[in-house]
Order: C-alpha cells, then sequence, then structure tokens
C-alpha cells in the first residue's frame, strides 16, 4: 500500500474547477515529481495536502489513514511539510527563530531556551549538509536564495514523512540547487517521500523516481522515470504535440545601435559594464543567480541609481525613474521579474492595467477620452491573444500567462522600442512560453531591440541571438553563434579563465 | 526534443568556483555596524531623551534626583500604559483608535461605582480591566472575521465607548475614595509606586516576549501571510492583541484616576495619538514586527518631560504639541535613514 | 447593468443608506422633510462633504489626513483675525488662506512622497505642530467675529438655494471630473492600489501623492471659513470632530481605507448619512453619548456590508493562488 493515495479529488474556486477528480499515489522512499503547466492542478493539489486549502470531493489516504487537514498544523502533525515558492518566512525573526517557529523548546515558565533552540538548528543544519546559514541572523537581511534554503530547513524541522518542493530550485544557484536534488535523495534514503515540482526537466531527470502528469484538472498518467521519454512527458503535459518550442531564429540585427551603455555600475552589484544592443536583436544576459542581473536592468530602467554613460538610439540619456525610461518611441520598457508585486495592480481590471503607463496616449487637456482607452485596449488583447471573459476583468483573477501577457501589453503600449525582460518565461506555461518566444523574435523583425534575462539555459540559447555572461556583476563573457552554447554559457559563468 | 535543464554534476563542488557574495557563507556574526542600525530608532529616542534631560537638568535644580524620578514617572505612567497596549497593537501590524474610549470609559465607571468600600473598588477595578479586555477582543474578532481595517474597526468602536463613557456621566465629575488616590505617592526603598509598576511592566515585557504567543504577534506583524502560512491562527492573534490593548487601556484608566481623582467621559481621545507617538518615537514600527516596551517608555517619558522643559524656559505652554511633533518627525526620518543605511549594507 | 453594479455596488448602498435614514427620521419627525430643514441638512453636509472632498482624494491614493482638524481651525481663526470683521480684506485673505492650506498639505505631501513617513506619523505630527502654533501666536485669545461676506457665503441663499450648496456643488463637480475622468485620477487609484507597480508603469507618484494632500489642506482651510461663517466666529477645538467625520464619511461611501478604490460621489452619501443621523438625535431624544454609539454602529455596519459579506473581491484573489 503507499503512503500517500488521492482518488477523485475535487476542488472548486467559485465556477472554476481547479481539481476535477484527481488521482494520485506515491510511496515512501521514493521522490515523486508531478509535472503540467500552470494551471493544470499540481499547485492546488500540494496546497490541499499541505492543509492550506480544503477539497470540496474525493478522498485522501495517508498511512492507510483517511486525511483531511483543516489547516496546516494538522497537516504537519500528520507528517507532512510543504516547502511552497510563496515563502512563509517572517523577515523580522531570525533564522533559528524561523525553523522552529511555533515549535520552540521551552522552559517552565513558557519562554523559549535559547541555548536548546541553537543546538536543535546546529544539528539539523549539520544532518544534512545545509550551505552555511547563521542561526542569529534576521531573515530580511538575507537574499532570496538564502531565504529559500531556510525555508526549506524549517520544512524539515518537522521531521515529516512526507515533503513537498514546489519550484525549490528556481531561484538558487547552481550549487546549491544541486545539493538540494542530493537532499531529496538523502530524505528519499531515509524512507521518507518528496514530491517534487519543477519545470526543469533536467532536475526531474536526475532525481525522480516516478512522474505524474497533470492536465487541466486531472492526471493524465503516472510512469516510471526512467520508462518514458521527454516527447511523450511534453505532449502528455500539452495534449498535443508540441511541433516546436522555440521559434525559429532568423537575423534580424540591423547596424544600428538602439541601446549603447558604458562603465555601468549599480551599487555593489553591477561593476563596469558596458555591451550594446542592436536594432533587431534579442540579447540574452544569463550567468549564475544573484550576479547582479536584476540590478543591471533596475539600473538601466532607473528604479536604481546608476553610474555611467547610456545612449538610446545614440543620444546620450540619463534615466533616473521609470517614468524617465518610459518615453515613448524613444524609451526603454521593462517587463519585471516579480508580476503581482510590481507589473500588475491585481484589483484594477484588465484594462486599467493595459492603460495605466499610456494616460497620455488617449487625454487630452488633461481629460480621458473612454473610446480611444478602449481601442488601445482591444489592439493589445486582439495581439497578445490575452484570454479573459472582458477587459473589465480583475487583473488578479487571470492564469499566470495571461497575466504576464497583460504587463507586456502594457509596456507594448509605450511604444518603447527597446525592450527588457526580465525572466519573462518564469512560472508560465510551456503552451505560453511558446507563444512569448515567438513574440519575442516577432518584435525583433519588427526593428525592436530585446534585452532578457533568463534562469533557464536552453532559453538563452535557443532565443539569443548573442548571450552576455554576467559574473560577479560584470559582464564575463559575451557568445554567440556557435560559441552560444550551455556548456559555453556554464563554463563563463562559474570559471575565471575563459579558453581562448 | 529534449528540454534540458541545467546539469551541473559534471561541475565540482570545489574547483575554485568564484562565488557571488550572495552565496558566500554568511557574513561573520553580526558587527556591530549592523548592530547600531538595527536599533538605530531605539538608540536615537535615548539620545533625545538624554538631551532633553540635561538641558533640563542645567535649567533647574533636583533633576537629576529620584524625587524627579519619581514625580516623572507618576506623570507619565497614564500614557505608558495606554502606549503599552498600543505597542502590542502597533507590533502585530494594527493599530488601536479605541483606547481613547475605553480610557475615558474605565474613569467614569470608576468614578461612579467605586463607592467607598474597598471590596466594592478591588471588584469594580477587576471588571473594568475585564471590560477592557472583551471589549478588546472584540475589536480582535470584527478585524479577523470581517477582515476589515484596525483604523476602521477601531475609530468605530471609540466612538461607542465615547457614547457609553457620556452617558455614564455626562460631564467630568464623580469620585474615587481618597485612599485610592494615594496610589501615586506610596513609595517602597524611596522609589514611589508608578516607578515599581514601570518595573513590573519591562519584566513582564521581556518574559511575554520570549514566550511563543509573543514570538507569533511580532511574526504576525512582521509578515502576516508567512505566520498564517506557518500555522498561525489570525482570529487568536487578534483576540489576544487587541484585548490585550485593551486591557491596558483599562489599566490606564485605573491609574488615571489614582491622579485626579474622578472621571470624564472625553479625557481619553487626549491620549490616542500620544500612544502611537510614544511607541513610534521609541522605535516600533508602524508596519509591525520590530519595536520594544523599552523604546516606548523613552518615547513616552520624552513626550511628558517636553511639557516640564517647556515650562522651566518660561515659554507659552503652547509650544509643548510643537515640539512634540518635531520629535516624533525626527524620530520617525532617523529611523527610515537607519532602514534605508541598513539596505544599503545588504547591497 | 450588471457591470455597473460591481464597479459602484457601494456607493449605490450608500445613498440607498442615505435615503432609509432620511425615511426612518422623517417617522419620528414630523416635518423633518420640509423644505427649511432639508435645506439645513444640505448646508451641514456640505461643511463635512467640503472637509471630506480632501480626506477622500488622500485615503483613495493610500495615505490619511490626520492634521485636517488644526489646517480648518487655523485657518478659521487666521482669517477671521486679519479680516478683523471687514468683508474688503477677505479679497485676498480668502485665497491666502487657501494657499496656506495648501501649503501644509504640500509639506504632508512632500514629507510622505519623498521622506516616507507614513501618512499617519507625518499628518499627525502636523496637526499637533500647527495647533501648537497657531495658539503661541494667538495666545488662546478668541479672535474676532467673522466678516458679513463670510457669514452669507456660509449660510445665505440664492434664491431657494444655500449659497454654501452651490459652492459644494461646484467643487464635487470638479473632484468628480479629476477622478473620473483625468488622469491625475487615474494614477491616484494606480498609486492607491500598489505604488511599487505605479512607480514601475511611470505614473508621477510624487506629484500624485503631494496633490492629493494639496487639494486636502485647501478643502479643510476653505471648510474653516466658512464653518466661522456659519458660527459667526471662529473658536479653539472647531476642527476636532471633522477628523472622525471626514473618515467616515469616506469609509462609509465604499472608500477602502488602504486606498485605491472609492470615489466623492460616495463621500457625498457618507455625509448626508451622518449629518441625517446628527438630525435623529433630536428626533428620537437621544443624547450626545446615544448619538456617538450611533455613528459607531454605523461605520461598522456599512464597512461590514463592503466587505467580504457580498462576495468582496478580496477572498476571490486571496483564495487563486496559481504558480
Amino acid at each position: 500500500m503507499d503512503l500517500l493515495e488521492v482518488n477523485g479529488l475535487v476542488k472548486r474556486y467559485g465556477g472554476i474547477v481547479a481539481l476535477g477528480g484527481v488521482d494520485f499515489s506515491a510511496r515512501a522512499g521514493e521522490v515523486h515529481a508531478l509535472l503540467g503547466e500552470n494551471g493544470a492542478g499540481k499547485s492546488t493539489l500540494i496546497q490541499i495536502l499541505a492543509g492550506a486549502v480544503r477539497h470540496d470531493g474525493g478522498r485522501i489516504r495517508l498511512d492507510g489513514a483517511d486525511y483531511a487537514p483543516v489547516n496546516p498544523d494538522e497537516a504537519r502533525a500528520r507528517g507532512i511539510a510543504a516547502v511552497f515558492q510563496e515563502l512563509s518566512l517572517v523577515p523580522d525573526l531570525t533564522v533559528e527563530q524561523n525553523i522552529w517557529f511555533r515549535r520552540e523548546p521551552l522552559s517552565r515558565l513558557g519562554t523559549v531556551r535559547g541555548k536548546a533552540l541553537r543546538a536543535r538548528t546546529l544539528a539539523l543544519l549539520d544532518r544534512y549538509g545545509f550551505p552555511h546559514l547563521a542561526p542569529e541572523q534576521e531573515v530580511r537581511r538575507l537574499t532570496l536564495a538564502e531565504r529559500q534554503i531556510v525555508e526549506i530547513a524549517k520544512g524539515l524541522a518537522s521531521d515529516p514523512k512526507i515533503l513537498i518542493l514546489d519550484e525549490a530550485t528556481s531561484t538558487l544557484p547552481a550549487r546549491e540547487a544541486e545539493w538540494v536534488l542530493n537532499l531529496t535523495r538523502q530524505l528519499a534514503g531515509e524512507g521518507r517521500l518528496v514530491v517534487f515540482i519543477s519545470h526543469r526537466m533536467g532536475e526531474v531527470r536526475h532525481i525522480a523516481d516516478r512522474l505524474t502528469i497533470f492536465r487541466n484538472g486531472e492526471t493524465v498518467a503516472a510512469h516510471e522515470a526512467n520508462a518514458v521519454s521527454d516527447d511523450v512527458i511534453v505532449s502528455q503535459m500539452l495534449g498535443r504535440k508540441l511541433a516546436r518550442l522555440y521559434p525559429e531564429r532568423r537575423a534580424t540585427a540591423t547596424g544600428r545601435l538602439a541601446l549603447e551603455v558604458e562603465h555601468l555600475t549599480v551599487g555593489k552589484r553591477v561593476h563596469d559594464v558596458s555591451f550594446a544592443l542592436r536594432e533587431g536583436e534579442v540579447l540574452g544576459v544569463g550567468g549564475l543567480q544573484g550576479h547582479g542581473q536584476r540590478e543591471l536592468f533596475q539600473g538601466l530602467f532607473g528604479a536604481a541609481r546608476v553610474k555611467g554613460r547610456l545612449a538610446i538610439w545614440g543620444k546620450p540619456v540619463a534615466i533616473n525613474s521609470p517614468r524617465q525610461a518610459l518615453t515613448g518611441r524613444d524609451g526603454l520598457a521593462l517587463v519585471p521579474e516579480d508580476r503581482r508585486g510590481q507589473g500588475l495592480l491585481l484589483s484594477k481590471s484588465v484594462r486599467e492595467n493595459l492603460t495605466v503607463a499610456v494616460i497620455r496616449r488617449f487625454a487630452r487637456r488633461g481629460l480621458l477620452s473612454q473610446r480611444k482607452e478602449a481601442a488601445l485596449v482591444k489592439e493589445m488583447v486582439d495581439f497578445l491573444r490575452i484570454k479573459a471573459a472582458t477587459a473589465e476583468q480583475p487583473a488578479g483573477t487571470l492564469s499566470g500567462g495571461n497575466q504576464q501577457k497583460v504587463v507586456f501589453g502594457k509596456m507594448l503600449l509605450t511604444q518603447a522600442r527597446i525592450l527588457m525582460l526580465y525572466d519573462p518565461t518564469r512560472g508560465v506555461d510551456v503552451g505560453t512560453k511558446g507563444e512569448i518566444f515567438q513574440l519575442m523574435r516577432d518584435l525583433a523583425a519588427q526593428g525592436y531591440a530585446i534585452l532578457f534575462y533568463s534562469s533557464d539555459l536552453p532559453e538563452l540559447v535557443h532565443v539569443a541571438d548573442r548571450v552576455l555572461v554576467m559574473r560577479n556583476g560584470a559582464i564575463a563573457t559575451t557568445l554567440e553563434g556557435d560559441a552560444n552554447t550551455e556548456e559555453g554559457i556554464l563554463r563563463a559563468a562559474v570559471f575565471e579563465k575563459q579558453a581562448a | 526534443m529534449s528540454e534540458r535543464g541545467v546539469n551541473m554534476s559534471s561541475m565540482t563542488a570545489d574547483s575554485g568556483i568564484d562565488r557571488p557574495p550572495s552565496a558566500r557563507p554568511a557574513r561573520p556574526a553580526m558587527d556591530l555596524r549592523a548592530l547600531l542600525l538595527d536599533h538605530a530608532p531605539f538608540l536615537v529616542a535615548c539620545l533625545m531623551l538624554v538631551v532633553i534631560v540635561a538641558v533640563y537638568g542645567s535649567l533647574q535644580s533636583g533633576v537629576f534626583s529620584l524625587d524627579e524620578l519619581n514625580l516623572d514617572t507618576t506623570a507619565t505612567l497614564t500614557l505608558l500604559l495606554a502606549a503599552t497596549g498600543q505597542t502590542i497593537v502597533l507590533m502585530r501590524g494594527g493599530i488601536d483608535l479605541s483606547i481613547g474610549g475605553m480610557v475615558s470609559f474605565g474613569t467614569v465607571l470608576a468614578a461612579t461605582r467605586f463607592g467607598g468600600d474597598p471590596g466594592s473598588v478591588i471588584l469594580w477595578s477587576a471588571i473594568i480591566l475585564a471590560i477592557g479586555f472583551a471589549v478588546g477582543a472584540v475589536n480582535g474578532l470584527l478585524i479577523s472575521t470581517l477582515k476589515l481595517q484596525p483604523f476602521l474597526i477601531t475609530l468605530a468602536t471609540w466612538s461607542i465607548l465615547s457614547g457609553a463613557s457620556l452617558i455614564v456621566l455626562p460631564t467630568d465629575g464623580g469620585q474615587v475614595p481618597a485612599w485610592w488616590q494615594d496610589f501615586g505617592s506610596a513609595a517602597w526603598l524611596g522609589l514611589a509606586s508608578p516607578v515599581w509598576l514601570l518595573i513590573l511592566l519591562l519584566v513582564l515585557w521581556y518574559w511575554f516576549r520570549s514566550t511563543r504567543l509573543g514570538i507569533a504577534i511580532k511574526a504576525t506583524g512582521s509578515n502576516e501571510r508567512s505566520a498564517f502560512l506557518s500555522g498561525v491562527s489570525l482570529t487568536r492573534i487578534n483576540l489576544v492583541t487587541y484585548g490585550l490593548s485593551g486591557l491596558f487601556a483599562a489599566a490606564a484608566a485605573l491609574y488615571l484616576t489614582t491622579q485626579t481623582g474622578a472621571g470624564s467621559p472625553t479625557i481619553g481621545k487626549d491620549y490616542i495619538l500620544p500612544s502611537v507617538a510614544a511607541a513610534v518615537i521609541g522605535g516600533v514600527s508602524l508596519f509591525g514586527g520590530r519595536g520594544s516596551l523599552a523604546g516606548t517608555a523613552v518615547g513616552a517619558f520624552i513626550l511628558t518631560i517636553i511639557g516640564n522643559l517647556v515650562f522651566v524656559l518660561h515659554i507659552s505652554s503652547y509650544w509643548q504639541p510643537v515640539a512634540q511633533g518635531v520629535i516624533l518627525l525626527i524620530a520617525v526620518l532617523a529611523s527610515s535613514l537607519a532602514e534605508k543605511a541598513a539596505r544599503g549594507q545588504d547591497q | 447593468m450588471s457591470a455597473f453594479w460591481a464597479r459602484n455596488r457601494l456607493i449605490v448602498l450608500a445613498y440607498a443608506a442615505m435615503l432609509l435614514l432620511l425615511l426612518v427620521t422623517s417617522l419620528f419627525s414630523p416635518g423633518f422633510l420640509a423644505e427649511s430643514n432639508l435645506r439645513s441638512i444640505v448646508v451641514l453636509a456640505a461643511f463635512v462633504g467640503i472637509v471630506a472632498l480632501g480626506q477622500t482624494f488622500v485615503i483613495i491614493g493610500g495615505g490619511i489626513d490626520l492634521s485636517l482638524p488644526w489646517v480648518l481651525n487655523s485657518s478659521a481663526i487666521l482669517m477671521t483675525l486679519i479680516a478683523n470683521g471687514q468683508d474688503g480684506p477677505l479679497l485676498w485673505v480668502i485665497p491666502l488662506m487657501l494657499v496656506a492650506g495648501a501649503g501644509i498639505g504640500l509639506i504632508n505631501g512632500v514629507g510622505v512622497a519623498m521622506f516616507g513617513v507614513p501618512p499617519i506619523i507625518m499628518t499627525l505630527a502636523a496637526n499637533v505642530i500647527l495647533q501648537g502654533l497657531i495658539l503661541v501666536y494667538t495666545g488662546g485669545t478668541p479672535p474676532p467675529a467673522a466678516p458679513p461676506l463670510i457669514q452669507f457665503l456660509a449660510v445665505g441663499r440664492f434664491g431657494p438655494l444655500p449659497v454654501i450648496a452651490i459652492i459644494w456643488a461646484v467643487l464635487a463637480i470638479i473632484a468628480w471630473v479629476l477622478l473620473s475622468r483625468a488622469a491625475f485620477g487615474r494614477y491616484l487609484y494606480a498609486l492607491g492600489t500598489s505604488r511599487t507597480v505605479a512607480d514601475y508603469s511611470g505614473v508621477p507618484t510624487l506629484r500624485t501623492i503631494i496633490l492629493s494632500y494639496v487639494i486636502s489642506g485647501s478643502m479643510a482651510s476653505l471648510g474653516g471659513m466658512l464653518l466661522a461663517g456659519y458660527s459667526g466666529q471662529a473658536y479653539l477645538g472647531m476642527g476636532d470632530p471633522y477628523l472622525f467625520t471626514s473618515v467616515a464619511a469616506v469609509a462609509i461611501g465604499g472608500a477602502s481605507i488602504l486606498g485605491g478604490s472609492g470615489h466623492y460621489v460616495g463621500t457625498i452619501a457618507g455625509a448626508f448619512v451622518l449629518t441625517i443621523l446628527g438630525g435623529l438625535l433630536p428626533a428620537l431624544r437621544l443624547s450626545s453619548g446615544a448619538l456617538l454609539i450611533v455613528y459607531g454602529v454605523v461605520i461598522l455596519l456599512t464597512v461590514a456590508v463592503g466587505s467580504e459579506t457580498f462576495g468582496g473581491l478580496r477572498t476571490l484573489l486571496l483564495r487563486r493562488r496559481r504558480n
């Protein structure tokens, strides 16, 4: 009998069926991967397993007994711990306070015993070979990657029978990601079940014993990992044969320089970066996470203080705020990293979101023209094929891929011909990914200049014309043509000296 | 088509990998600068208090004495008690405007119900404290179940409590027993009882914040979503937090009657914003999750001693609110500068 | 039709509450619906409405203005002091006071937008500092009576209409245009929803925040002068009740205290609700204490109705988590 058995699980949100009868089973001592596009139901399933959400129908059995947790506490008590993409750390508490939150060792007066807390923390970190963490450090001082690791420690602190990892490696640099993958095997070796969600097929192949594929809120299939090919997996995820994820790449770059960056420095994170972006070019930025890519984009967009020289379409400019960056055709637009926190007004309609950056385009003498606004909205909804019931629908209710399209649309309406995209396909389903890549190449063909950052090597290799590899806040090397390979990017990202 | 992800297994762990600052072993346990920046608001408040007391002491004799400490603590304690409750609520990330109503209500109930008999006084004191906690708990419940903003809910309950106060006692008046009013002057070991009360408060605080509940309140204020995902019952936290706020407001009312000897249906509104100001000056963050009672105490003392200073400088007493406002702004600006500097350090 | 309802549900409910109250009060108080009584209700509501106009803008933008009481009071005191009972000086004193109120708003706005001071603290500090300064300046002595012109503006009539109602109506139309049909309004709603997103979208956030506080300051100032005209003179503490009523009017009108939603049209209903409730007092023979209780309960009810209980949007957003 399997450790975890899910039968016919149903979950509805109002009129929308998130799970329409899901079957799933997993054993102790294995690493079980969940695959599927966004909106396929993986997230909902693990939220239910973790007690964050209640299901509407179907049955779950854990270790042979019925399981229907009313809250995360009960789930943890029954032995299930989840590490979600959305971190549950408290910034003003320390690392160890977060790890043992609500489970601290107490004295007779009811106060927390500091020494015991420290000892437990160090024991846990040692046992699983955690990358170095300072237990007394306040979490708000940690980087995103460090927080992800603390989150994992927190999951393990309850000694769970089942550990669920939802995209646990997406924010981690390569070395820490590797550690996580090894950790899953160690935990499986201890007899636990690790449920692993990732969009990175390479990782899944590396560690999973079995996989279950979801589509549209239902289980499509379950396989032994070494008995199924990638093509089958992808087609089962999509429900159709994917002709090609990456668009055909044609040379669309002209000689004209769209953006010239000279000796750019951003705070302590980016040092003396110089490069040029040409009209019609798709320029990728790569490298290990946390090496200054985010700060580079923010600096160019005016969201961070910079030193250095910029020229746009040949004219020197100084950009001190996003407002100065978004000046119409000669401007610079950014589709930011965090679409929910930086890109969208979630409670406002699709229409209001699309037009918020270009109010001037449909305002005359300060007054807005609803007709002109509607025209702009229609233009973008049609062009990007944004799936929403109406343009009045709140942006927060759209799927991840469609939300990303709205952010795209907002920036496209500004008519800026230089587009910067920060990890545009993160958390986006495979189908929409393909649309986004095609869009990037189409825009380049129309004369746009595109700069994009991706944490996914194949994307950089297949979509970008050239790749700037960043390391330690500087450009380690520029790769193009035959040199633009995954291994090439990786070597440049990681090693000091390059082969000539 | 194969979508290979990152495959790092060929890259061994220690082959001279050059790692960015963010992935290196964490910084050596907190250097002095980080420590200072973290506590900057509190330190700035202490500095301001020192300066104010120094100036005051240079103009008036006998300031650096136990007598002065007793006097000032006696004068500050009402505000401090109210601000204690407010501190807890602010740490939770909320705000409690209803303490104004509760303080008024507490005084009018005391002034009309105490009578002269010690038994009745004790009974009614207990009832008033219980009412304080209960009303606060109702605040917390409304905030949780209706999922509404604390500002509005406590604004409404403030109005309700103020109205109730007016009904019980339409104008200032009433009476409390003379021995009750002697509380302020009672002393032990040279320290007046308000000072002992202050010490007790601080001790209680340091105990409370090391309990699971205290940590949970701080966590909820720091990031409500994280606390919720970690299994904290927001309803329970709100109930306790606002309940305690009401309790302390009731305590402030009781103490106030030992000072004024009477009840007043409108006195409470003078404590609402100063209680927030005292906490903010002392380093409590309006966004939740940071702060301490020691800071609030410093803030409360600053606000009252300013009054002494103004008096001693022989300037119009109307300068007091001006000074209080300016100090409040200085404290907030200092804390936001420190925050920026701390963040800059981490970049 | 359903789209209209979805967007304006809370405002419609506020007006429904207003009408209901009117009806109920008239049952207890015959003659409540007489023309002269309705006129005085409009006049009283106008004061709340004018002061709450500024508060509406600030709250939609995600802030709050706690400095209204003493901006109002200072303006009233200074106007009567300088004019000294004469109409002539009013020609430049009134604009001067409006500019002064705007100036305080500018300081508030700069503190909030550029220095990152939380609105509660900034405006609270401004309020007490202003209070102290004005009292130091006047020494607490009562200023002279208000000039006849301002009294006329406050209580006079233009045909059947109170002059102040005309002033209020003009201001209301301007407010409506600004919020619904002007770029400024869009910027304000975006800013109140998420400052970060507004910044990343090129919204002129600094300018917008500052302008909202400038409007608030000048409206408080205007309200103070008119109120002095209504009472015949300025007195200490005249602004204090308007803090509560301005916030209450905005909340009853359906705006979220966090910002990003609501409209002045709703605030108008809120102002009427509060004023009519005030008329309920003598009608039901309630003491002023009971009125305060009623105020509190009404706020609780209106915000409860506007929240989750009616399938609020927030539940939908919070529960729908996607990858």
